[in-house]
């Protein structure tokens, strides 16, 4: 009973992690959904008295690589198809979807998503990097330097605005 | 040049360094304007961040999202249970439990709707207060709110489960009805509809409280004539 009511509650914030993880808010439901899904189906693994957001941030970031794999997959294979289809409208639209993202989103976009997730885990949704760590399941030392990278590259690109 | 890295002045702003550490960056920040700056850097950097991505949190959370975990059984126990439930809920009977989510916030800005707070609890008002007063299992064709089961329950006095716009089981207490469990409803004048997943919840709950069986047509016309006292 609790379990549902528990996910409820952090909902929110696991929105917010799909949005800065996915970059885009219909894709950042999405992908909410999926992880509730699999949550929903696969309750038994989670253990209670552990972190419950831990676990929902790790079902989250697992979905978000195996989708961002097969997106690469896809614009592979259907290329050059839609690169000649897109001559015209299309080149124009995502001129103005680009012009509509702030900054920050622009940034946080152009991140490899290795560091992506680790600004996300620790500067967005405050994890200690103990727990980051474990939620990527990589050592500290990787998450320190993916993290000492990602900022980098953020206030680069940020400029003086950040 | 203060042998202070980048990955220090982060670790210091996520609140990740120790006692020794943290004094000696500050002290190094103190003395060294360029290195302020660059810690500077980062605590913006962290804040802009978080406030950029705040409001995600603080929206509601779409229906599609909240219906899955609702419909799952999210139900929440009374925040408050009246005393004298406290004897079967600690043992273990639960079962007085409602759905809030989105719908308590719905009911304590909608007056006019069938539920409303009062000191903390979820008591039925308008048409659904009314049904249960007065309406009859036996003679509701049409009516708005149609009640289910009238019965008594352990430790003593009345509830009545019913069916309109919310669904779920209210009992008696004082002159007014304190609902129970309120589920999202088959509709008003939902007369014959298909046995649902609320159905089995409500009849949980009805099971949970029920002492003995419910009242027939007589038994229920003769508590309507007594004010369920």
């Amino acid at each position: 009973m609790s379990f549902e009511r528990d996910l409820l509650a952090i909902l929110p914030r696991l929105r917010r992690f799909a949005f800065s993880l996915s970059r885009d808010r219909a894709d950042g439901d999405d992908l909410c959904q999926a992880a509730l899904e699999r949550a929903l189906k696969a309750r038994d693994q989670w253990q209670p008295g552990t972190r419950l957001d831990s676990w929902m941030y790790r079902i989250m970031r697992n979905l978000w690589i195996d989708e961002a794999r097969a997106r690469q997959r896809a614009a592979r294979t259907f290329a050059p198809e839609e690169a000649g289809a897109a001559v015209g409208h299309a080149g124009e639209r995502d001129i103005e979807a680009h012009m509509a993202l702030s900054d920050v989103d622009r940034a946080m976009q152009a991140l490899p998503d290795e560091q992506r997730e680790a600004i996300a885990l620790v500067l967005v949704e405050g994890l200690s990097y103990k727990e980051a760590a474990a939620v990527l399941g990589v050592p500290m030392g990787t998450l320190t330097s993916r993290l000492v990278r990602g900022r980098g590259a953020l206030i680069e690109m940020m400029g003086e605005a950040a | 040049m203060s042998n202070i890295d980048e990955a220090m002045l982060m670790a210091l702003v996520d609140g990740e360094l120790d006692e020794v550490n943290r004094r000696r960056i500050e002290r190094a920040v103190a003395d060294d304007p360029a290195l302020a700056e660059r810690l500077a850097r980062h605590q913006r950097l962290r804040e802009r961040l978080a406030d950029h991505y705040a409001p995600v949190a603080e929206e509601p959370v779409p229906d599609r999202l909240r219906a899955m975990l609702e419909q799952g059984a999210a139900v929440v126990p009374l925040a408050r249970p009246a005393p004298r439930w406290r004897g079967w809920m600690t043992g273990g009977a639960i079962a007085a439990s409602l759905v809030l989510g989105l719908t308590l916030g719905r009911v304590s800005s909608e007056e006019a709707g069938p539920v409303g707070m009062e000191r903390g609890v979820l008591v039925a008002q308008g048409d659904l207060a009314r049904a249960l007063d007065t309406q009859l299992a036996s003679a509701q064709d049409g009516a708005a709110v149609r009640i289910g089961l009238s019965f008594r329950r352990k430790g003593g006095g009345w509830c009545r489960s019913f069916d309109g716009a919310v669904a779920g089981v209210a009992c008696r207490e004082g002159d007014g009805w304190q609902v129970q469990q309120m589920l999202p409803g088959g509709g008003p004048g939902a007369a014959y509809r298909q046995a649902s997943s609320t159905d089995a919840r409500v009849m949980a709950t009805v099971d949970a409280l029920i002492d003995g069986a419910p009242v027939d047509a007589a038994g229920e016309k003769a508590a309507v004539a007594q004010g369920w006292r």
